[in-house]
């Protein structure tokens, strides 16, 4: 696709993994309509109403020492782990919502000092880099659960300013009590499935496990970023402008870009119920036609890095030539745009991938063939 | 080399003032009744945009290591029953959040940076990047209280800003440039808010890859 955007980069590795396995099987199991949801206590061994949690297989909600995703993380960035990230030329982007956090949690709960060396998050940072053999070129952002698409954003811009060679983007979020308590003290996480899109009474998120990497190099690779877009309302901590002016700010520029391509939207989708109507309607209304799906009904919020993880499902997905529809909802839905069922992709140009967060931030992105 | 103009600088650095007496000192710079949920965090970076009018265009990069460890470490003691206010102010950004949504200040970019040896030196990169005509840098830490002495929050208490433009005014303040250099070095946090509040020339290098040029006119 040709593209005149200042930050098209090409997506030259990713994967992720899910409760449902590396990004081929997740896409797999997703489009079986599989779903990795299951009831845990909200504050493990503590207890507490069962909620929806996707968890790694065999990893427990409890934080241990050192933390028990490391292994899965070590395994995800096998692929390209020979290739001296966190040089000035080859800069690692870490993104996540919560690091180590949960081992604070642990540390407060236990008094076990063991937990310190995970749970700050400049800690964190270094744990990660001694054990993945990074350099010290590693940039961190935090914002909820857009950071995985600043890391994604930064990284163009270094790579377009013939500042880097190739750019690792790695995010990642894993459950704890910290966390699960949070959204549970929020009521958005209760003790209904997540039903994305769907329109019905009560709302309800599930939260999993998840973590992704891509690879991106200026013109390398079967994919590309041909354009990104944010927004920031600044309207509410928890509440989006309720005329949707949010997520058309982020979704328009997006539009215009990709005026008279084909395209499908990956969705946010977490299954509340304002979040999602406003969405749905903004993505009818920017892109209309574009069938919208959402995979958090199955994969739970992974949070931080659900941008990065989704991003790896929908490369999957283009490769595979079949696209997953919304997992966990039925109708009637808030538009008649969300799809439910899976869906053959090759006819559209492209995938529009969208993610939201606290504060109102907004952030998409147009993945193609590249 | 990327360069920037320096068009607005401002720090506060509380030294050996307590919260309470910050909390007091900053509260008539917000609408009234609006501080009682704020962080010391969110309240300081509030004050140091200061006047700024920030638009749509402008982008906003903030800088903190820790973030709300005030608000963090009473999250985790308030389990088993879990504060939503508090977790809701113990997530990363909400320091800056909290001024742009006081404000209610729409911005198209905002990056918020965290941890890391290359902290200050990532944010200013991801500032002098940004496309747009101008770019807002801001940050700042907070001084916890239980979990300093396991260096899980920050020790010391300080917040600043800068607004960085393409073109230089009839008011700049100085010059930043990033030169990428086949140079090693570092910049902490507290060192980069030192600078800035002392307006302290600097030439040297500040990362692997990277050198800081500051002039001040």
């Amino acid at each position: 696709m040709q593209t005149t955007d200042e930050n098209f980069v090409c997506l030259t590795a990713c994967g992720c993994v899910t409760p449902l396995g590396d990004a081929g099987a997740t896409l797999d199991a997703l489009l079986r309509g599989a779903c990795a949801l299951r009831p845990v206590p909200v504050l493990g061994r503590e207890g507490g109403d069962a909620v929806p949690l996707a968890l790694l297989g065999g990893r427990a909600l409890d934080e241990t020492a050192p933390p028990s995703w490391l292994g899965a993380v070590k395994t995800l960035l096998a692929p390209v782990a020979a290739a001296g990230w966190g040089r000035a030329r080859r800069p690692v982007f870490v993104t996540s919502s919560n690091f180590g956090v949960g081992c604070l949690y642990a540390y407060r709960r236990s008094g076990d000092t063991a937990f310190l060396a995970y749970g700050a998050l400049p800690a964190c940072i270094a744990w990660l880099r001694r054990e993945l053999g990074w350099g010290e070129s590693v940039t961190v952002f935090s914002h909820a659960c857009v950071s995985a698409h600043l890391g994604l954003l930064q990284a163009s811009r270094m790579l377009r300013a013939g500042l880097a060679d190739e750019a690792l983007v790695f995010s990642f979020d894993f459950l704890s009590p910290f966390v699960t308590g949070g959204f549970h003290a929020l009521k958005i996480l209760n003790d209904g499935f997540p039903a994305p899109y769907e329109a019905r009474a009560t709302g309800s998120i599930g939260l999993g496990d998840g973590a992704a990497f891509a690879v991106l190099t200026r013109d390398r690779g079967d994919f590309a970023i041909a354009a990104q877009s944010l927004h920031n309302e600044s309207y509410h901590f928890t509440a989006n402008r309720p005329d949707g002016a949010g997520f058309a700010a982020c979704l328009s520029p997006l539009a215009a870009f990709a005026s008279g391509r084909r395209l499908w939207i990956k969705g946010h989708g977490t299954g509340t119920l304002e979040a999602g109507r406003l969405e749905a309607e903004m993505c009818a209304r920017v892109f209309p036609g574009a069938p919208l799906v959402g995979w958090k009904g199955s994969l739970g919020h992974t949070l931080g890095s659900c941008g990065l993880v989704e991003l790896a499902l929908a490369a999957e997905a283009l490769r595979s030539g079949r696209t997953p529809g919304t997992v966990g909802s039925v109708a009637p839905a808030f538009t008649e745009t969300v799809a439910f069922e899976s869906f053959a992709n090759a006819a559209y140009d492209g995938v529009v991938c969208a993610s939201n967060a606290f504060g109102g931030a907004h952030a998409a992105f147009l993945l193609s063939h590249a | 080399m990327l360069e920037r103009f320096i068009q607005y600088v401002m720090t506060d650095d509380p030294g050996a003032e307590t919260p309470a007496a910050t909390r007091e000192r900053l509260k008539s710079r917000f609408a009234p009744g609006s501080t009682r949920r704020m962080t010391l965090l969110g309240m300081l970076v509030g004050n140091v945009l200061g006047d700024l009018q920030l638009t749509e265009d402008d982008a906003v990069v903030y800088v903190s290591a820790f973030g709300e460890g005030r608000a963090l470490e009473d999250y985790l003691a308030s389990f088993p029953s879990a504060s939503p206010t508090l977790f809701q102010t113990s997530i990363h950004p909400s320091g800056v959040q909290q001024g742009l949504i006081g404000r209610q200040r729409s911005v198209r970019e905002l990056f918020p940076h965290a941890g890391g040896g290359q902290l200050a030196v990532s944010g200013l990169v991801t500032a002098l990047l940004a496309p747009g005509s101008r770019t807002v840098v801001v940050g700042g830490e907070e001084r916890g209280t239980w979990l300093v002495d396991v260096n899980a929050v920050s020790d010391r208490t300080f917040a600043y800003a800068l607004a960085l433009t393409r073109d230089p005014g009839a008011e700049t303040l100085g010059r930043l440039t990033l030169a990428n250099e086949p140079v090693a070095g570092a910049l902490a946090h507290a060192a980069w808010f030192e600078l800035l509040q002392r307006r302290e020339a600097f030439d040297g290098p500040v990362a692997e890859g990277w050198r800081l040029k500051v002039v001040w006119f």
